[in-house]
């Protein structure tokens, strides 16, 4: 059973994420990326990969979550190919010869730039675990925008040309792949026509987020909130909706929360695990060193050693109450912004997960203005062409977690 | 609200809790003391010195005495008689100490569990036994089912005490049947700690083990995210009815590098000993009225708070 046959069980269950930081190489610098710490040295050997298999197979009752998600990320994870093929290899080897649950029910899961993506090597690796392959790559928009960021590291040429004769192929081969888009202040101009964009590419859903980080300025709420506007004239005007998503417009964001009721962490670090080239354990690939601007690094085990639970404990019991200032716990329209784990612990005052940052808060409101505003623009359409009720059925909402 | 001064008198002053101290004798200066001093008058803090092994210069031994104070000492301190609270390293000269104060012995999980039997005679000679164990973080299997059976032996000789009207004070078991709400040690919250350096830290055992001031005498007391070493930002903590726990923010620190969340080790030993309150409550009642307005002490199904928490 592949996993698009498995669509249900997937959705119903809960999966593991395990993240192999496979290099911390890349062909790109690109100017917003989090990876202050990349190198071309860190490569991870398999002999490393395979003690963390081997560890996390042999522990079924502390791994019980119904499914497995095996990500493999970088730097640029398809620069590692061939380690990435004899691990996935070993990890299908293994889970049938130990009858483990998790055989079958799994995913390999990458984010590529795309760069290398029509390789022999890549072909080959997709053909063989095709089934089983989650593949996003990232392309930020049209050729000005993608390439005001995500340059080259040698060159500082932007890699759009590159990864966009890329693409058909991509989405021939997985048509229902999405792409994630990552918003910092100097993009904000281009938003609208980057999305079209995609659009125009046969990409059907856009995942977009802004960065966590504090880097906004005076006017960058109003200048988002006015392209996601525009940008959501064109995709109701345009028809869009029916066909396409981007997940800035979500029905469920914008409502106050309860304290009580939703009190639940949005981030799910120390749920997942990551592993790098050292064999180091991580509670999310954000807490490993080369990931962090100016904390240590939050290793809570190692591949020889094993997992120390005490270390896992505060991200478990993290809840929103506790780690939220005041203005957040009080905001009228709370639901939906999001923080990442890391960046509070990067940004805290002291060396801590429980302080969240706050540094999207402007975005996240002018965002939920934009957001109404599409709402009501699209069910007013609807209703007036006597549409709602076909497209309450059908319709997707865009994903609400983004991270 | 800040309630406690806590002031180390030198480097070598003595452990009174989990954290190793050091064995250099250099002195706090006498102008942060005195600095310390005037702050504990201006902000009605209550001053507790910490006493090293050796004797203190007669500046320092004058200067003490401005403010009223309590003297936490190591049991072989030349001015012992002057003790306020012991400190044992261990099980050594515990019956020639000074009696009619609290006792604190300091030790590590297996020497305790080898020597407990000389802790018995002390239960009548001082109003309050405290036992710090130096390796709480090492606990295992083996070493909480032990626990749980010293405790249980303990227990009969407290219940025998209080058969005869006594009424011994023993922190591993007494101190949670006295309790309807969390008492823990609170550093951060109530307690503030003025170490040889001349700044203010968390506890002596931020300072010992290499971690951040959070202010001086001369600029004030500057904590960082404050509202963490409080009980309503512990998510386990705030579950939990362990009210006797020491909740200790350091070994919290250092076990889960968060000072909010205590470790598996941490929450197991301290319901060990809810439980064994429990029962040496529920022992001492079989034998006549005790304490009607303390409510019992529930039955539960874990020994670790973490386990009930949704994850």
């Amino acid at each position: 059973m592949n996993i698009k046959e498995r669509a249900e069980a997937w959705r119903s269950g809960v999966s593991k994420n395990i993240t192999f930081i496979v290099t911390k190489d890349c062909q790109l610098a690109c100017k917003y990326c989090y990876l202050v710490g990349k190198n071309i040295n860190e490569r991870m050997s398999f002999d490393t990969a395979k003690k963390a298999i081997d560890y996390i197979l042999s522990r079924e009752d502390e791994f019980k979550e119904e499914s497995v998600v095996w990500d493999f990320i970088g730097g640029e994870p398809f620069l590692e190919i061939d380690l990435i093929d004899k691990v996935c290899d070993y990890i299908k080897m293994e889970t049938y010869r130990l009858n483990h649950h998790w055989f079958n029910s799994y995913r390999f899961s990458f984010s590529t730039n795309g760069i290398n993506y029509h390789e022999k090597k890549v072909q080959d690796f997709i053909k063989k675990n095709h089934d089983h392959l989650s593949i996003g790559i990232t392309i930020d928009g049209t050729e000005l925008k993608h390439d005001l960021n995500r340059v080259y590291k040698n060159s500082g040429k932007g890699s759009y040309k590159e990864v966009v004769k890329n693409i058909p192929l991509w989405i021939k081969q997985f048509p229902f792949a999405g792409t994630k888009v990552t918003i910092s202040s100097a993009d904000i101009p281009y938003i609208k026509e980057s999305v079209l964009h995609l659009y125009s590419l046969g990409i059907k859903e856009v995942n977009i987020n802004v960065v966590f980080e504090d880097v906004w300025k005076d006017g960058d709420d109003k200048l988002f909130e006015n392209q996601l506007i525009e940008l959501a004239d064109a995709i109701i005007d345009g028809g869009y909706y029916k066909d396409y998503a981007c997940s800035f417009y979500s029905e469920h964001i914008g409502k106050p929360m309860d304290i009580k009721l939703e009190n639940q962490n949005w981030c799910g670090a120390g749920k997942m695990l990551s592993v790098d080239a050292a064999g180091n354990f991580y509670p999310c690939t954000r807490f490993a060193q080369y990931s962090l601007r100016s904390k240590k690094a939050v290793i809570i085990g190692n591949i020889h050693d094993g997992i120390d639970k005490n270390k896992l404990r505060p991200f478990l019991t993290l809840d929103r109450l506790t780690q939220s200032p005041q203005k957040c716990l009080d905001c009228e329209v709370a639901s939906g912004c999001a923080w990442c784990q890391g960046e509070n612990y990067d940004a805290a005052e002291t060396p801590t997960i429980y302080q969240r940052a706050t540094a999207i808060c402007l975005m996240h409101k002018a965002r939920v203005r934009a957001n109404n505003y599409y709402w009501n623009k699209l069910f007013r359409k609807l209703e007036l062409e006597g549409e709602r009720e076909e497209y309450e059925k059908s319709k997707h909402d865009g994903p609400l977690k983004i991270c | 609200m800040l309630q406690y001064l806590v002031i180390l008198l030198a480097e070598d002053s003595v452990s009174f809790c989990h954290y190793e101290n050091r064995n250099t004798g250099n002195l706090l200066s006498i102008n942060a003391l005195k600095e310390s001093l005037r702050i504990s008058m201006l902000e009605n803090l209550s001053v507790q010195y910490v006493f090293p092994e050796g004797e203190l210069p007669a500046e320092y031994l004058a200067a003490i005495e401005v403010v009223e104070n309590v003297k936490i000492m190591p049991s072989n301190s030349p001015y012992a008689e002057k003790a306020n609270v012991l400190v044992f390293n261990g099980f050594f000269n515990l019956k020639s100490a000074k009696s009619g104060i609290p006792y604190v012995v300091r030790c590590g999980k297996d020497e305790f569990f080898t020597n407990y039997e000389k802790l018995i005679p002390l239960l009548e000679v001082t109003p309050h036994l405290s036992v710090v164990f130096k390796d709480l973080v090492k606990f295992n299997e083996n070493d909480f089912a032990q626990y749980k059976t010293v405790l249980e032996t303990f227990s009969k000789h407290v219940e025998e005490l209080y058969v005869d009207g006594k009424s011994p004070q023993f922190n591993l078991l007494t101190d949670r049947m006295y309790l309807d709400k969390m008492r823990n040690c609170e550093a951060g919250v109530k307690t503030i700690t003025l170490a040889p350096d001349g700044n203010f830290y968390i506890c002596p055992a931020f300072y010992y083990n290499g971690e951040m001031p959070c202010g001086n005498p001369n600029d004030g007391l500057d904590i960082k995210n404050p509202q963490l070493y409080k009980l309503e930002y512990a998510p386990i903590c705030r579950r939990c009815d362990a009210f006797h726990c020491r909740r200790c923010v350091w070994l919290n620190k250092l076990t889960t590098l968060e000072v909010n969340t205590p470790s598996h080790e941490q929450c197991v030993v301290s319901h060990i000993e809810r439980n064994a309150a429990k029962s040496l409550l529920a022992a001492i009642r079989k034998h006549g009225e005790f304490m009607p307005q303390l409510p019992e002490i529930a039955e539960i199904d874990y020994l670790d708070p973490f386990d009930k928490i949704e994850k």
